[in-house]
């Protein structure tokens, strides 16, 4: 059996950040909701500074905290190496997020009809949408995966659930890539099987040197990193962004 | 006929004006904070101050969690005391085993309805947590020790403790006899039966004990083994959560005791003495908690690394700097109180009472420390600094709360006498 | 008889919390498969709840037991 992982070549980077709102797109996430998020670093001092940015996707560790800390076997792990969540399961008691060193984790603070970037009241909106405020989103979101049978594709399901990056497990069950690498334009978003040694994110890993996220927290993290560095602590995010639901 | 005239003791039945009015208030506080607690339910959690950790920049716990946390510490001392009364044979102290009794189990009701407020699915949470719970989780012990175990090995202990007073009431005719015949479960005063109790009290005792180091512990480990919160990892996080639990418990059972002793002219009975010991006891484990507290503090001063330390910073310069030392000197002033009380031998109920408010004050303060500073300030990965402020709703939710642990007390006091009877 | 019924009811209520514990409800260790999610029983943890109320209740049964000889 094939097991996931993903390879992004931060020196490929440009911090365009299509893979954000191919994310968005692809999984209906409701506004505020970034399973992908690229951060745009600053570093050095002035006159000798630059940037660099790096794509944020949910990790889906090996030694997962949300998967072990989850009280109810909500977020689990998938024999392909996916950390998922059953939002039919999930009692929102957000141990995950609290436990996650990542900052992956999303929760559905409010219903998510209507909670998405459209202005409802506008009257051309309205005249299509009418009085559903429901955006429309692939049926595949919906439908239950794996062997197990259970639904873990999509966002913005219910209120009151925890949800986060799924590797688009719809797609992949397709024999799509994620739509983050999918769309990647310079192509630094890179998905593939592991296991497989000939796989073109197997090759690359062999070829240069990597790294992972905050590897001294014991996670395995499945998502490795190639040029750049890790960010330490004289990195600076540019813009000091708060997302509001 | 001169039995229905008789009068039941610690003014079972008799509602007097201000019963009536501390009643009011507490139904008050708690029907507001069930309002509080609709609008949650109709617009969901946005209507708190939590949000995700991230790009979002805030808390997925807040106060309901603190409160939970302080709610089950509360829960620890009342039993703790009852069983120490029992196990060490203190029978100068038996008045206020039923009061201390009655607090733990209200107290872990608030702990389980605060986890409750707390849930983004509350309905789903009581299905899913009894049917699928994993032992490998934290919250395992959190839901099926802590608060269903131990609530239900309280009540066992309230209800065997009280046979012997129900049987009492029940030989006088009034509206609850029914109620305390049910009690009493046909409990007849013999030799034999008392010294049965106090068998199974005995051995109740004991059981109740471990289990409460072992439920006071797990809600240590909810936050002590997670590696990926700055300032929650550590080996210390379970014995502080111990001695914090004996800390409020205690301070609330003095305040409790108290007040009981003012309202029902329980001068003799709970005397000096009793006031002594729980001091001498309050003195142990708040002595132990800011022993805990200032390890914990210079390790972290001395050596921190890069999220450690900015979190310190914010503890002791930044943000929550002004909770932090008002916890700390809400700590350090009983101490210096009960010590100076333990040295001269003179214990004045006045100071016992404001020093079991200000550690209570701390109580919450330094929970409140451990859940949502590690969240906002914590973050090992680059994102912009958090922050957390509850709204109403949250407040509104814990002071509900509150009330209706006001009020569940209350009703129980005219029903059940809250000490134990001599003779009706 | 007293004895032995609530001594027993202790040790099936221990019993219980050890056997739901390890062997009903979900696996312990580090989760690396969906097996991990579930409990092999459905209802595992309620078992080990009613294990730790019939160790409490072993009390009850000691006290409110009627005496064969009374009466």
């Amino acid at each position: 059996m094939a097991r996931y992982g993903m390879v992004i070549d931060l020196d490929k980077c440009t911090g365009c950040r299509a893979c954000m709102v191919a994310c968005k797109v692809e999984n209906n996430t409701p506004q505020g909701h970034f399973w992908m998020y690229v951060f745009r670093f600053e570093e050095g001092e002035y006159p000798n500074t630059r940037t660099w940015f790096m794509p944020r996707p949910c990790m889906h560790c090996d030694n997962a905290p949300c998967v072990k800390v989850c009280p109810v076997g909500a977020r689990y792990k998938r024999l392909d190496g996916l950390t998922a969540t059953d939002f039919d399961r999930c009692i929102g008691c957000r141990y995950c997020e609290v436990a996650c060193p990542y900052g992956v984790n999303y929760f559905n603070w409010k219903k998510p009809e209507g909670n998405y970037y459209l202005d409802w009241d506008d009257p051309d909106l309205a005249e299509i949408v009418g009085d559903e405020k429901v955006v429309y989103a692939n049926p595949d979101l919906d439908k239950a995966y794996g062997p197990e049978k259970r639904r873990i594709a999509g966002g913005g399901q219910a209120k009151g659930v925890m949800e986060k990056c799924t590797f688009c497990v719809h797609r992949l069950e397709k024999g799509l890539q994620p739509a983050c690498a999918a769309i990647c334009p310079t192509q630094a978003i890179k998905f593939g099987d592991l296991d497989d040694p000939e796989s073109e994110v197997s090759q690359l890993l062999r070829e240069k040197p990597h790294f992972r996220l905050l590897e001294e927290a014991g996670t395995s993290p499945r998502v490795f990193y190639i040029g750049q560095h890790a960010p330490n602590p004289s990195v600076r995010q540019i813009e000091e962004i708060t997302v509001k639901v | 006929m001169a039995v229905q005239t008789q009068k039941l003791p610690y003014g079972i039945g008799r509602i007097s004006g201000g019963w009536l009015l501390a009643l009011l208030v507490a139904l008050v506080f708690t029907v507001f904070g069930g309002y509080a607690y609709a609008q949650q339910l109709i617009y969901g959690e946005v209507v708190t101050g939590m949000r995700d950790i991230g790009t979002m920049a805030g808390a997925p716990w807040g106060l309901y969690i603190a409160f939970v946390v302080y709610f089950e510490g509360v829960s620890f001392a009342g039993i703790a005391v009852a069983a120490l009364i029992r196990l060490l044979d203190l029978d100068h102290l038996k008045p206020i085993a039923r009061m201390a009794q009655v607090m733990t189990v209200i107290a872990l009701i608030l702990g389980g309805l605060g986890v409750i407020a707390d849930v983004g699915k509350p309905g789903r949470a009581f299905i899913n947590l009894l049917k699928y719970a994993r032992p490998g989780s934290p919250f395992f012990g959190t839901l099926t020790i802590a608060i269903l175990g131990f609530l239900f090995g309280a009540l066992v202990y309230l209800y065997l403790d009280g046979r012997r007073d129900a049987a009492l009431l029940a030989k006088v005719p009034g509206k609850f006899q029914g109620f305390y015949r049910w009690w009493a479960a046909g409990y007849q005063d013999t030799p034999e039966a008392r010294e049965r109790h106090e068998r199974a009290s005995f051995w109740l005792a004991l059981a109740i004990i471990p289990l409460l180091v072992v439920a006071h512990s797990t809600l240590g480990f909810v936050f002590g083994l997670q590696v990926g919160r700055p300032g929650w990892f550590g080996t210390l996080q379970a014995p502080g959560f111990l001695a914090m639990a004996g800390v409020s418990g205690l301070g609330h059972l003095i305040v409790l005791a108290a007040i009981l002793r003012k309202v029902y002219g329980l001068e003799e009975q709970i005397d000096i003495a009793v006031f002594r010991w729980l001091s001498n006891l309050l003195l142990i484990f708040t002595a132990v908690y800011v022993y805990f507290m200032v390890v914990e503090w210079l390790t972290s001063v001395y050596s921190a690394n890069t999220a450690e330390a900015q979190l310190l910073n914010a503890l002791l310069r930044g943000e929550y700097a002004w909770i932090f030392w008002l916890s700390v000197v809400s700590l350090l002033i009983p101490l210096v109180l009960l010590i100076g009380q333990f040295a001269t031998g003179k214990y004045r109920i006045g100071w016992l009472v404001f020093s079991g408010v200000l550690v209570n004050v701390a109580a919450i303060g330094k929970r409140f420390l451990v859940v949502v500073p590690s969240q906002t300030h914590g973050s090992l990965m680059p994102y912009v600094i958090g922050s957390y402020s509850p709204t109403w709703v949250e407040i509104g939710v814990v002071l509900g709360l509150m009330g209706l642990g006001a009020l569940l007390f209350m009703l129980f006091a005219k029903v059940f006498p809250i000490m134990e009877v001599e003779e009706v | 008889m007293r004895k032995t019924l609530s001594l027993s009811m202790v040790v099936l209520g221990f019993a219980l919390q050890a056997i739901s514990y390890f062997a009903l409800a979900a696996p312990l260790g580090t989760p690396t498969s969906p097996a991990y999610a579930d409990p092999r029983l459905p209802f595992a943890p309620l078992l080990f709840i009613v294990g730790v109320a019939l160790v409490f209740l072993a009390a009850v049964v000691y006290e409110l037991m009627p005496d064969k000889n009374a009466k």
